[in-house]
């Protein structure tokens, strides 16, 4: 009998997995969250600037790993329409900025922002530590057109943007070590503030920047983006679901775990 | 000279590049955004390198008929497919932003979701705690998986209310992140940083030339 719980057909396991990440999401249960101090800071920091200032988001992340960085997107995008914030986007990344296009005109129609005028999209320019390094002598220097051709010097909301000194914050929402290379290029070069979004895998990665202040926020996967929800009152958003849904399957994976232990400990006594 | 004029270059920019981030003057200001201009301009040429790489790549695997050799012609028609589309017309065409929602997006999707399938089924077989080190990992990443969740919280204050901590999942998680994982990773950061430094200084002054390809 223990033989056999320990040498499970995977194939239950996945069926277990896809019932737990269908069934919470199909019917959201409410969880109690907590708001992270990494989430509030970055929070705070946007919510204290100025109206009519200008943060940059970079969209590091592609198309296999958008769960987690959307939902934090839409939340500061949300944020910062709501305050004011002008928002600038690009990416260092080939195949986002299709993704990245769509999901800031989506959210801009949401919350009646303009183009050009509340946000503007950038794009990819080839050459990841060039583009950070370019961008912080003169950002028309490195992106001559936004993303939909027209001369960086014709839009409205770029006239008084040359380099990274009128940028108030840099966002990297990352799914690789690109954050690294902002806060190493950009924040040590320039001086430019930097915060982070990252997925869940990359997030132990980013502490010893938080404790130095080299990342003045962090947005930790799910959890960030419910969190940073929560901050705004968002009910029900993306990122609330996702972490009901991503709570079910940790939930299970660790009831597997145990059992998986307890099964082994009993069968080695019993061997023994 | 095949060998000579790459190295003299390097030590070359590598030197001047140094002095920039050390000395403010404006004509070496000036030098390090016209060597920045430079680098974008030389950028996009890796990209082209990259592409023929990979069609070298999956040339040399239909010719050898290695294992799935087949699968590379689906590499091939993606790539004429997105190139006949994207360069003529554009990123921003109805037809380029089709396929990437339709197809790109979807199997990127998937490839990344099937991960938190085969990451359980391994987790539960091999996540056994048959060592020290073993349940050390083992109750760390507990606590951290716990910590995660909202439900970590909800049941420490249901069960574990008689305690002084509220939210002690979450507040473990951070401690455990904060304190040892930083410690550790400060670590790895520092080790890496002086080897890239140490690497640096080997490729500028020439002591280390296996980026020229060859033997030595």
């Amino acid at each position: 009998m223990l033989e056999r719980f320990m040498n499970m057909d995977r194939r239950i396991i996945f069926i277990l997995i896809a019932l737990v990440v269908i069934i919470p999401t199909l019917i959201p249960i409410r969880l109690p969250i907590t708001v992270s101090e990494p989430t509030q800071k970055l929070y705070d920091y946007i919510d204290t600037l100025p109206s009519g200032s200008t943060i940059m988001i970079a969209f590091d992340y592609g198309p296999s790993s958008l769960a987690e960085p959307e939902p934090m997107a839409k939340a500061v995008m949300q944020h910062c329409f709501s305050k004011g914030v002008k928002v600038i986007g690009m990416t260092l990344y080939a195949n986002t900025p299709t993704l990245a296009h769509k999901l800031m005109r989506r959210i801009a129609a949401e919350n009646k922002a303009v183009y050009g005028e509340d946000y503007i999209f950038l794009g990819y320019r080839p050459g990841a530590l060039q583009v950070i390094l370019g961008m912080g002598t003169n950002i028309a220097n490195v992106f001559e057109t936004d993303y939909e051709k027209t001369p960086i010097t014709e839009i409205p909301m770029m006239q008084n943007i040359t380099n990274y000194d009128q940028i108030a914050l840099l966002l990297d929402l990352a799914a690789g070590s690109t954050t690294g290379a902002w806060i190493v290029y950009a924040n040590t070069r320039y001086g430019l503030k930097i915060a982070a979004g990252v997925t869940a895998v990359i997030i132990a990665q980013m502490y010893p920047y938080l404790q130095t202040g080299q990342l003045i926020g962090l947005m930790p996967g799910y959890l960030g983006a419910a969190e940073y929800e929560k901050l705004l009152n968002v009910a029900g958003g993306d990122g609330t679901v996702g972490l009901n849904t991503a709570s079910y399957a940790h939930l299970l994976i660790i009831g597997l775990v145990l059992l998986g232990n307890i099964a082994f400990f009993v069968h080695r006594r019993k061997e023994a | 000279m095949k060998r000579q004029v790459p190295l003299a270059l390097c030590f070359l920019f590598g030197i001047v590049m140094i002095l920039t981030q050390f000395v403010p003057h404006k004509y070496v200001q000036a030098l390090y955004k016209e060597f920045i201009d430079w680098g974008l301009i030389i950028s996009p040429f890796a990209l082209v390198l990259a592409v023929i790489t990979l069609i070298q790549t999956h040339t040399t695997r239909v010719r050898r008929r290695t294992e799935h050799w087949q699968y590379s012609f689906l590499v091939f028609a993606g790539m004429i497919i997105m190139v006949c589309v994207g360069v003529p017309f554009g990123e921003q065409d109805s037809v380029f932003v089709w396929l990437y929602d339709n197809v790109q997006v979807p199997m990127d999707a998937t490839m990344f979701s099937l991960l938190a399938f085969f990451i359980a089924s391994a987790a539960f077989r091999a996540f056994r705690a048959r060592s020290f080190e073993a349940t050390l990992l083992l109750v760390t990443a507990m606590i951290v998986m716990l910590g995660n969740i909202p439900i970590g919280d909800l049941v420490w204050n249901k069960v574990m209310s008689w305690t002084p901590w509220a939210d002690g999942a979450s507040g473990a998680r951070q401690w455990i992140l904060d304190v040892l994982n930083s410690a550790a990773r400060r670590g790895i950061i520092l080790g890496v940083s002086l080897g890239v430094i140490s690497q640096s200084i080997r490729i500028i002054l020439g002591i280390e030339r296996s980026y020229l390809g060859g033997g030595d």
